[in-house]
């Protein structure tokens, strides 16, 4: 495979590298926000999951135009593993599930509490559609959880989701907590991905809520008002965000684009990060493993 | 109601004389004797089955499967539910009992709980400290207690007391998800398989010697003694056996260790799919795959392969052949043939009379009559007897007159084809004791001008032979030209075998194929081609066509091509030496055997093999199908009656494929045939009652036309188009390196969706929709061949994502529909392109448009639905008026079908039937009212297929409706049409 079709066959990957950023997902946030207007009035922000870093970068050139002085704004970056500093973000290398980690958010807004969380993280899928969408939910319910310690009422949670054949139960959980909640694809994101972004906004949970990290929530069961099939299912609003006349990410488009007169093959500006058979790579190198 | 269900194979089971199998939510049972599937029932409900665990006295079975599990009991081999499933609150990923009335669950947040299953009630719950989602578990029963391996997403399996508060051992090394845990007490092992494609081995080992009891756990030291390297990609799943450790994974491939780690055995099976599941006892293996295949495995095959023999010879052999007895013939250099019984024992040496060391040996089809000739033309005739002690006897010994002869072969059990020099073909008789000379033909010139294979056509009095230059010719009413020659049929070395039955030839060669031609009136006629995955073919062993052998390397293969699998692979050195290889069946005492026998020369010693078959074969229990997600599906049926359905299917695994199923265990693939890249888009169109042309494109934008005949259960297929719209690589390239290529600015299109017709009885047109926006059109003539674009026409700016096309108020219109929602109305004209601008466009939907459908409802009117990622189906009604004046007279959406990509819908009479990647089957009952689109839920089902990318009407009988939605899998469903809406 030569070395351009990827960026033949890819436009926003192509856009990334040409643009900065560490990943083709930035284009996704900034097409989320020019529908919803997530970051309005935006100075405290937490990215959970956050390696490569594509979100926090998106988020530190758009939250500082709400600020006079670059300092009002914290960004706060969450990931299990490290990732490449980022001017402006602070980083905290931990485990979503945990207390400590909400408590290091706490305290890194001085006390107060984040207007936006955002988290694009998702798990290596195994093939099996199944347990992909629960390990996804399972996900998105543990950013959730977090999200209860550390998000101010009125705050917006986004999070990717994968529509599958049980986002009915992760809708009706997270109307528990928000107001409105709609389902968002942006055009970055393929027509043949699964995955979409709930936009949940007007955080307010239920009263007597407790946050709490213990009994973290469990989704929920197949119930009258959402059935597993039948006429009564908890189906959310749609709204297809970015702009009708932006790139689209099925297209095939032509290393020349409209109006362009010259291209020039970029590297990727953030190689890929360790994979788990890295270790086998090596050790199997002098071996031959042969399929036949 | 599902009558036909095809996908991943989550789960299998060895129970009694039962395999057991989860294939989505049902469970599908089958004798393990005869493979004939026993009974097949729903046993979850919306979940897949990740589980099946027979209780210790073996009278239930407990089935898991998601966030659900059941009881079944079993009575005479058949199973029952004993209740409706019930539904925990976690995912459960394994399961234990621990009496015949009690289970013990593990759940994804590293929760055990009890439950009592005759009350169904929940008897005692931990939930262990590191709760973080669990990939894998292990509940091992102790005599009083249970211990608990969790498999974390962190790389680490975590041994913890049921009950207990603290773990007892972490286990760390992996570097990826922990896919499976297995433990045997008795031995002191654990074994792990994890994403960083590692099997590793632990043992345990303890001050305390009863494993029953905590202090030998406390005690104990877990060590990681071996980690083993033998898969491609993530290992999924282990089993253990008293003497294997058996592992499978995303690679296809099931690596069975013994216990000092070392890899006894590895094969590929399940079709380069994902093996997901796994079980052996001490006899067999099964595996259940990604390709919705079950496959049963000896386990004598780990070790036991093949009884070997060495025939000791003094002197150099130089050919070697099993006869019809199965016994051996070996010619040596010193003129002296020799003939061996099948125990190897030597039973008669002929003497013969060459004067040229050059000497070519011939073995008649039916293997008794043995030709040997030198290069003079000297030529003896042996046969071996078919009765009593085995015996051979040379019938004819005589000079012939050809000059030089380079090459002779047997066509049939009559006929010698001799090649000389100059290009000569002689074909001799044998007439009491000589040879009579019937026919001369001559080779046009090339390199080395002999012949590779030849073979006879006696009905039309045809020869057909191949050349060193891999051309095919064929031969007819003694006319010495060749009547037609087809060029390049098999690469260099030219076919290694041809062979005729009715009027189809069939060719084998060094370049990887098996290809297949027809003689019609005017020479031959190309039909199709079988890609297997070694290069160096050789020959079918059985007069059905089932075993092919040849080389791969240096290894002599054989391969059941009906069943895609690999029998034999037996490292000899390679093709060049004197080998044979012969398949024959035995009657041990009324028991019928198959049993294949190979023999090569090695060190100028002659090597047999023998192999019972059923030691070495796996057995098929369920054929596969596509390995990955299905992408397009056409049925057919060659009369509405007709009980048989035809499946045509294209995939992302790049194959195109042909099903039947009359009943639900035939379904098994027909026919597969090759894309460059993923299948997108399939379409028919019927040329005659049993003949339909398959129109298919996708990637690399290749498009294919083939015509398909159905007769029987059997799929004549000839390849009539390989298109690509840049052309193929060498056609871009040239003849230049692909180094020194100037980058190409152009990107190839995908081809999205493709839509046929017919102009006249010669004149096809294509249309199809790029993922560069463009609509392209292509005329074919289907009596010259010609395939040319006509048209290419852009409106969408993204990419077009399907297209539909019907006839309204006279006019053939095509709608295209596209990523941002769209919807573009085409005219076609009477020569069938399209009009230069849409008559009309609309943007129906809010994102991309993945299913429509369009149901004329008036003289000028039409309903158009459109189903996509905004999960919501869209209907326009639009009115067609003169002067390409076109209205929409109403809209209505129906939100609440699906809540994801809508991507299958059919608009029938008053109903609508869509489906989705949420899995569900969704019935609609549609009406127009004045000027108001209404729409009502009937009816919504579950299907077990992942990922749909579809749906196919395949009857309509009025009161009851067939429909097959595709994705990842196939399943089949009967919808009741309430009357109200028939």
């Amino acid at each position: 495979m030569g070395k351009t079709s990827k960026d033949k066959r890819d436009i926003y990957y192509r856009l990334a590298k040409e643009e900065g950023w560490r990943a083709r997902s930035a284009f996704k946030l900034l097409q989320i926000n020019e529908e919803h207007n997530i970051f309005n009035g935006v100075l405290r922000a937490v990215d959970l999951c956050a390696a490569p870093g594509s979100w926090s970068q998106v988020l530190t050139k758009k939250l500082r135009q709400n600020a006079e002085n670059d300092d009002d704004v914290k960004i706060v970056a969450v990931d299990l593993q490290a990732m490449a500093a980022l001017p402006g973000v602070k980083q905290i290398q931990g485990d979503i599930t945990k207390i400590s980690t909400a408590n290091e958010i706490i305290k890194e807004f001085e006390g107060l509490k984040a207007d936006l969380v955002v988290c694009d993280g998702a798990p290596d899928v195994t093939g099996l559609h199944d347990i992909d969408e629960y390990v996804q939910s399972q996900l998105l319910l543990a950013a959730l959880n977090i999200t209860t310690h550390v998000l101010k009422t009125g705050g917006v949670f986004v999070a990717k989701i994968f529509r599958g054949k049980d986002v009915t139960l992760v809708y009706s959980q997270l109307k528990l907590f928000f107001e409105f909640v709609t389902v968002s694809k942006p055009r970055s994101s393929r027509n043949s991905s699964i995955e979409a972004f709930v936009i949940c906004q007007n955080y307010n949970p239920p009263p007597g809520y407790v946050p709490t990290m213990i009994n973290p929530l469990l989704d929920h069961k197949y119930c009258d008002f959402n059935q597993l099939t039948g006429p009564n299912r908890f189906i959310v609003p749609f709204i297809a965000c970015g702009d009708l006349s932006a790139y689209d990410s099925d297209t095939s488009y032509p290393l020349l684009l409209e109006g362009q007169t010259s291209y020039e093959y970029k590297e990727p500006v953030q190689g890929p990060i360790d994979p788990p058979y890295k270790d086998i790579l090596e050790k199997t190198k002098s071996m031959q493993i042969n399929n036949s | 109601m599902s009558t036909l269900i095809r996908t991943d194979v989550t789960s299998v089971k060895l129970y009694k004389d039962i395999i057991l199998a989860g294939i989505g939510s049902f469970l599908c049972t089958f004798n393990i004797k005869n493979s004939k599937p026993i009974q097949k029932i729903q046993a979850l409900d919306g979940q897949k089955i990740h589980g099946i665990i027979p209780s210790n006295c073996l009278t239930k079975l407990l089935i898991f499967g998601g966030k659900q599990f059941v009881i079944f009991n079993e009575i005479e081999s058949i199973f029952k539910p004993r209740g409706d499933a019930v539904v925990y609150d976690d995912w459960i990923h394994t399961a234990v009992w621990l009496s015949e009335n009690e289970i013990a669950l593990l759940s994804a947040h590293n929760v055990v709980t009890t439950w009592d299953i005759t009350t169904t009630k929940l008897l005692q719950q931990h939930i262990n400290k590191d709760n973080s989602i669990l990939y894998s578990g292990l509940l091992q029963p102790l005599q009083h207690d249970i211990l608990v391996f969790s498999g974390t997403v962190y790389s680490q399996v975590i041994l913890q007391w049921f009950g207990d508060e603290q773990p007892l051992h972490y286990l760390k090394g992996h570097k990826g998800v922990i896919f499976s845990i297995r433990c045997n007490l008795q031995k002191g092992i654990i074994v792990t398989t994890s994403d960083d494609r590692s099997v590793k081995i632990w043992s345990v080992t303890s001050a305390c010697s009863d494993y029953n009891i905590k202090t030998y756990w406390k005690n104990a030291h877990i060590d990681c003694v071996h980690d083993l390297y033998g898969h491609l990609a993530r290992v999924m799943r282990n089993t253990l056996t008293n003497l294997y450790i058996i592992s499978v994974g995303e690679d296809s491939a099931i690596c069975f260790w013994d216990y000092n780690g070392n890899l006894l055995k590895k094969t590929i099976s399940h079709q380069n799919s994902c093996i997901w599941s796994l079980d052996a006892d001490e006899t067999n293996l099964v595996t259940g795959g990604g390709d919705c295949g079950i496959m049963m495995h000896p386990l004598s095959s780990v070790t036991h392969n093949s009884h070997d023999e060495v025939i000791d010879i003094s002197v150099t052999p130089k050919k070697i052949l099993f006869t019809a007895r199965n016994n051996i013939v070996i010619t040596r250099v010193d003129n002296i043939l020799n003939y061996y019984n099948s125990n190897f024992s030597k039973i008669q040496e002929i003497k013969l009379n060459h004067t040229s060391t050059y000497q070519l040996v011939g073995l008649s089809s039916c293997k008794q009559l043995i030709a040997v000739v030198d290069m003079d033309g000297h030529l003896d005739i042996i046969i071996e007897n078919c009765k009593g002690d085995p015996g051979l006897t040379k019938i004819i010994e005589t000079q012939l007159h050809l000059g030089k002869i380079l090459s002779m072969q047997w066509a049939g059990n009559r006929h010698l084809v001799f090649c000389s020099e100059g290009g000569v073909i002689t074909v001799g008789a044998s007439k009491r004791n000589t040879i009579e000379i019937i026919a001369r033909y001559l080779l046009p010139p090339c390199k080395e001008r002999w012949l590779t294979a030849s073979a006879l056509n006696d009905t039309r009095d045809a020869l057909v032979v191949g050349d060193r230059c891999g051309h095919v010719h064929l031969y007819e009413s003694r006319r010495q030209q060749p009547a037609y020659t087809m060029k390049r049929v098999h690469g260099r070395y030219g076919p290694t075998s041809i062979d005729i039955r009715n009027d189809i030839v069939r060719t084998t060669g060094r370049d990887g194929t098996v290809r297949y031609l027809k003689i019609i009136e005017s020479g031959l006629k190309y039909m199709s081609c079988k890609d297997l995955e070694f290069e160096w073919v050789e020959k079918f062993l059985d007069s059905q066509g089932k075993y092919l052998c040849g080389f791969r390397e240096r290894s002599l293969v054989v391969y059941d091509v009906e069943n895609d699998l690999k029998v034999v692979d037996v490292s000899c050195g390679g093709g060049h030496r004197a080998w044979d290889a012969e398949r024959y069946i035995e009657n041990n005492h009324g028991c019928y055997d198959e049993w294949l026998r190979i023999m090569f020369v090695k060190n100028t010693q002659v090597y047999v093999h023998t192999f019972r078959l059923r030691d070495i074969v796996s057995t098929v229990i369920l054929p596969g199908t596509h390995s990955k997600e299905i992408n397009c599906l056409r049925t057919y049926r060659c009369r509405d009656d007709d009980p048989v359905t035809w499946f045509i299917t294209g995939g992302e695994d790049t194959t195109l494929r042909v099903s039947t199923s009359e009943q639900e265990a035939e379904f098994r693939d027909r026919a597969v045939f090759r894309h460059l890249s993923n299948v997108r888009a399939v379409r028919l169109l019927s040329v005659a009652k049993d003949e339909t042309l398959v129109v298919s494109a996708g990637g690399r934008a290749q498009i294919c036309i083939r015509s398909i005949t159905f007769t029987d259960r059997k799929v004549t297929a000839e390849e009539l188009v390989d298109y690509q719209i840049k052309g193929t690589d060498k056609e871009r390239r040239g003849n230049q390196n692909w180094r020194n290529c100037s980058v190409d600015f152009d990107p190839e299109t995908r081809i999205m969706d493709v839509v046929v017709d017919e102009l006249n009885e010669d004149r096809v047109v294509i249309y199809t929709a790029c993922s560069d926006g463009e609509v392209r059109v292509f005329e074919w003539n289907r009596r010259g061949g010609r395939f040319t674009m006509t048209q290419e026409v852009r409106h969408h700016r993204t990419c077009i994502l399907k297209m539909k096309m019907f006839t309204c108020c006279n006019k053939k219109i095509i709608s295209t529909c596209g990523t941002r929602g769209d919807v573009a109305f085409w005219e076609v004209s009477s020569d069938g392109t399209l009009a230069e601008e849409p008559a009309l466009v609309l943007r129906t939907n809010d994102s991309g448009i993945n299913s429509v459908d369009v149901k004329v409802t008036g003289d000028c009117q039409f309903l158009l639905a459109t189903g996509g990622d905004d999960n919501a189906v869209h209907m326009n009604l639009v009115r067609v008026a003169g002067e390409g004046r076109w209205v929409v007279v109403t809209s209505h959406v129906y939100r609440d079908a699906h809540c994801s990509q809508v991507t299958g819908l059919a608009l029938l009479d008053g109903l609508c039937v869509t489906t989705g990647v949420d899995q569900r089957l969704t019935s609609v009952s549609w009406r127009v009212e004045g000027e108001e689109i209404k729409t009502e839920f009937i009816d919504q089902k579950y299907s077990d297929v992942s990922d749909i990318h579809g749906m196919d009407v395949v009857r309509d009988t009025g009161d009851r409706l067939t429909v097959c939605v595709y994705g990842k899998g196939i399943q089949v469903f009967e919808l009741l049409r309430p009357p109200c809406v028939a």
